[in-house]
């Protein structure tokens, strides 16, 4: 699995680094990863969720 | 008063023979061989007509008062009796009851929306439709290469796919849940359930100079702006959402309409049409081609309608419906059956309930534009029958008619003088709507009568009456008043989005999803639970069922729920555990309220129904019979629909699939 490098602004990284010592995490990458994929994970859920909602919604019995 | 059939003239009919079959003897009295292998083979004819919401009170008093004459006719020749239902009396559950000869533990199908247990969100029922899972981006475009799919949801086998296997042929018109249809080689077409191109139950546009006058989060429609410069509008049509495109964009087609300076008449220019529309009147049916990628789009059929020039430009255009000379999605089999249909007939409705009535809701139709965008429908209904008639040799014919239906949800506020929404000026044009309807299902059944031969046996059926829809229960308000449901914030009137947003679900024990389904929120189950399966949610359930039936409106002093069903006491089958706990059977003149299904919890626990949507059939089942109609005596009393399964596996001689739990209605 190939890795990509992001930037990302240095206070910002030391404050990620200083909560994952904190969460537990054994390093900044594995939090940084987790947060996104849970981050990612909501978005992609409340697309789908708006579709749903429109598609729902031609039904005359709701509103 | 009918009479139960003679053996001798069961015989006669062609029926007899196959009715002993099935009670194990391989021969009929005439020497007939009952089980035949392919179509030439069996003589047996039957039709069933399915006209959807048909209510036995109102077809008997009209029977009565002589304005029915078809059915009185067919009556007389046989059998009118009412058409016990579904719990709950839903189109796609009651249909389904019928489709797989099982109540809804045996099919699934338990209300229009289920949900998801890891989320709480809303979910269609019938029908899943799943993505390409494996995909390429090339710069902004995303290339499927895998196929998505559409999955009907429906469990259990069709009556139809069984009559296959036994070498019957059948013709299966727009039978409501059997999107997309399952497989078979018999002719079939789906109805209600089939989406728009959009994917929904079905979205109208509407361009308008005027669009602070229409509710901007309606349901069932997309309200755009536009502006008349230099007697021209320029817009965008809006399609479907291109999932070739990294931000799944809809897809767009712009057009322009040019409007006659002096007189009341405007042009249409869209892709290669050019048309003409005086104001008030219909395009007939359009084809637009969606393009998502050069090499990939979509054909989609729609009616326009030029509603006003001007002071107000305003133009209305039908849901985007699949067409079915070339299907986006599958809507029949085999697939060539669409196309001979649109080859004879031209472009058709194919959405599941064509008629627009979220239009007609939300003002954007009026009753008598309704009224003609629904005559379109009964009137291709007419004739496509007809077709099907001329070619109809044997097996079995079943068509669906929609209007009945559509037409009582609309216009029993103007039929009924206690109803909310009751306006004297518009049900001096408009009362008499519902009754006009049961005459034209009357004239339709007359035409039928008039082509069949006596040997046809003839089903006339309904899938639930009718009734009142006065007030509205908000049921996740009652939950939460019961302290059976929590918000996050106890000191929050109301939740108005759909979802369950700001339900605490740490302290919620049960909620309401769907039209009348109330779930216990398990362990185990649902992502967030928090009762004990077993033991503690049965007593829960039955605590709450009777709290339920004991509420009453202190509006009316009535009870709001005539029957709150526990579903172990009314399903079997193999989907049962899947089932709510509970299923509200409302009393007379009550629903639940329109936000309540998607999972919003109101300030009010009841409200008046002040809409269009004024009549319907959400009520406990005793009170909502369908009808059911037949050319020969009916020995049953008391028949449900999937009784009619069973009749027509026993009609053709076929040993009943073990799964199905009717009996047939001629069986002595």
């Amino acid at each position: 699995m190939g890795n990509e490098k992001i930037k990302i602004d240095k206070a910002l990284v030391d404050k990620l680094r200083k909560l994952a010592e904190l969460s537990g995490y054994s390093s900044v990458e594995e939090f940084v990863t987790h947060v996104l994929e849970r981050e990612v994970a909501k978005i992609e859920e409340a697309g789908s969720e708006e579709e749903i909602k429109k598609k729902l919604k031609g039904l005359g019995y709701i509103s | 008063m009918s009479h139960p059939i003679s053996r001798r003239d069961f015989m006669k009919a062609g029926l007899g023979a196959a009715s002993l079959f099935a009670f194990g003897s391989p021969r009929g009295a005439a020497g007939t061989p009952l089980r035949v292998p392919g179509r030439a083979a069996t003589r047996l004819k039957v039709i069933v007509l399915g006209f959807d919401g048909m209510d036995p009170k109102m077809t008997g008093r009209w029977i009565q008062e002589g304005k029915l004459p078809a059915f009185e006719r067919l009556r007389s020749m046989g059998a009118f009796r009412p058409l016990a239902t579904s719990v709950p009396p839903q189109s796609p559950v009651a249909w389904s009851n019928f489709i797989a000869g099982t109540n809804p533990g045996g099919h699934a199908i338990f209300d229009f929306i289920h949900r998801d247990t890891k989320t709480y969100f809303p979910t269609f029922s019938a029908s899943a439709t799943e993505e390409a899972t494996k995909t390429i981006r090339i710069g902004n475009t995303i290339f499927p290469l895998n196929g998505g799919k559409v999955r009907n949801l429906r469990q259990g086998r069709a009556f139809w796919q069984v009559l296959e296997e036994h070498g019957i042929p059948a013709t299966i018109f727009k039978i409501p849940a059997n999107y997309p249809p399952v497989p078979t080689k018999q002719r079939t077409i789906s109805g209600l359930g089939t989406p728009d191109i959009l994917g929904s139950y079905g979205t109208f546009q509407y361009f308008t100079t005027e669009p602070q006058e229409i509710h901007e989060d309606i349901g069932g429609g997309q309200v755009h702006q536009v502006y008349v410069i230099n007697n021209r509008v320029e817009a965008k049509f809006p399609g479907p959402i291109n999932s070739f495109k990294k931000d799944r964009p809809p897809v767009e087609i712009d057009f322009k309409v040019y409007l006659d300076p002096q007189n009341a008449v405007a042009k249409v220019v869209i892709q290669d049409h050019e048309f003409i529309l005086r104001e008030k009147e219909w395009s007939g049916w359009k084809r637009l081609r969606f393009s998502y990628i050069p090499t990939q789009s979509a054909s989609g059929i729609c009616m326009f309608y030029l509603k006003e020039v001007r002071p107000h430009f305003r133009l209305y255009v039908s849901p985007i419906n699949i067409d079915p000379a070339d299907a986006a999605l599958p809507i029949a089999t085999p697939e060539s059956y669409a196309v001979e249909l649109e080859r004879k007939f031209g472009p058709f409705f194919t959405k599941g309930l064509p008629a627009d009535t979220s239009a007609l809701d939300n003002g954007v139709l009026d009753d008598g534009e309704f009224l003609e965008q629904d005559a379109f429908v009964f009137e291709e209904s007419r004739a496509m029958l007809d077709y099907e008639l001329d070619r109809f040799d044997s097996g079995l014919l079943f068509y669906y008619i929609s209007s009945t239906d559509q037409r009582q949800h609309m216009f029993w506020r103007l039929l009924d003088e206690n109803h909310p929404a009751y306006d004297a000026a518009s049900a001096k044009t408009y009362g008499g709507v519902i009754e006009r309807t049961y005459k034209e299902a009357d004239a339709l059944l007359d035409h039928v009568l008039g082509r069949i031969d006596k040997d046809t046996l003839l089903l006339v059926m309904s899938d639930h009456g009718f009734n009142p829809y006065y007030r509205s229960l908000n049921l996740n308000t009652w939950l939460r008043r019961s302290g059976y449901l929590h918000l996050t914030n106890d000191f929050k009137q109301e939740d108005l989005d759909i979802g369950f947003p700001s339900t605490d679900w740490s302290r919620t024990k049960a909620y309401g999803v769907g039209l009348n389904s109330l779930y216990i929120n398990q362990k185990g189950r649902e992502a967030q639970g928090t009762v004990e399966p077993g033991a503690e949610t049965d007593a829960l359930a039955r605590e709450i069922a009777r709290k339920l039936e004991d509420f009453t409106d202190p509006k009316t002093g009535e009870r709001v729920v005539f029957r709150a069903y526990v579903a172990k006491d009314v399903y079997t089958g193999a989907h049962s555990g899947e089932a709510p706990e509970i299923i509200l059977g409302f009393n007379r003149g009550y629903r639940i309220s329109f936000s309540s299904p998607l999972g919003r919890v109101p300030r009010e626990i009841l409200e008046d129904n002040s809409s269009k949507w004024s009549g319907d059939h959400m009520g406990a089942a005793e009170i909502l019979p369908g009808i059911l109609f037949a050319n020969r005596a009916v020995a049953a009393e008391n028949p449900a629909l999937y009784d009619l399964t069973a009749t027509i596996m026993a009609v053709f001689g076929i040993d009943k699939p073990k799964e199905m739990i009717g009996t047939s209605i001629f069986k002595e």
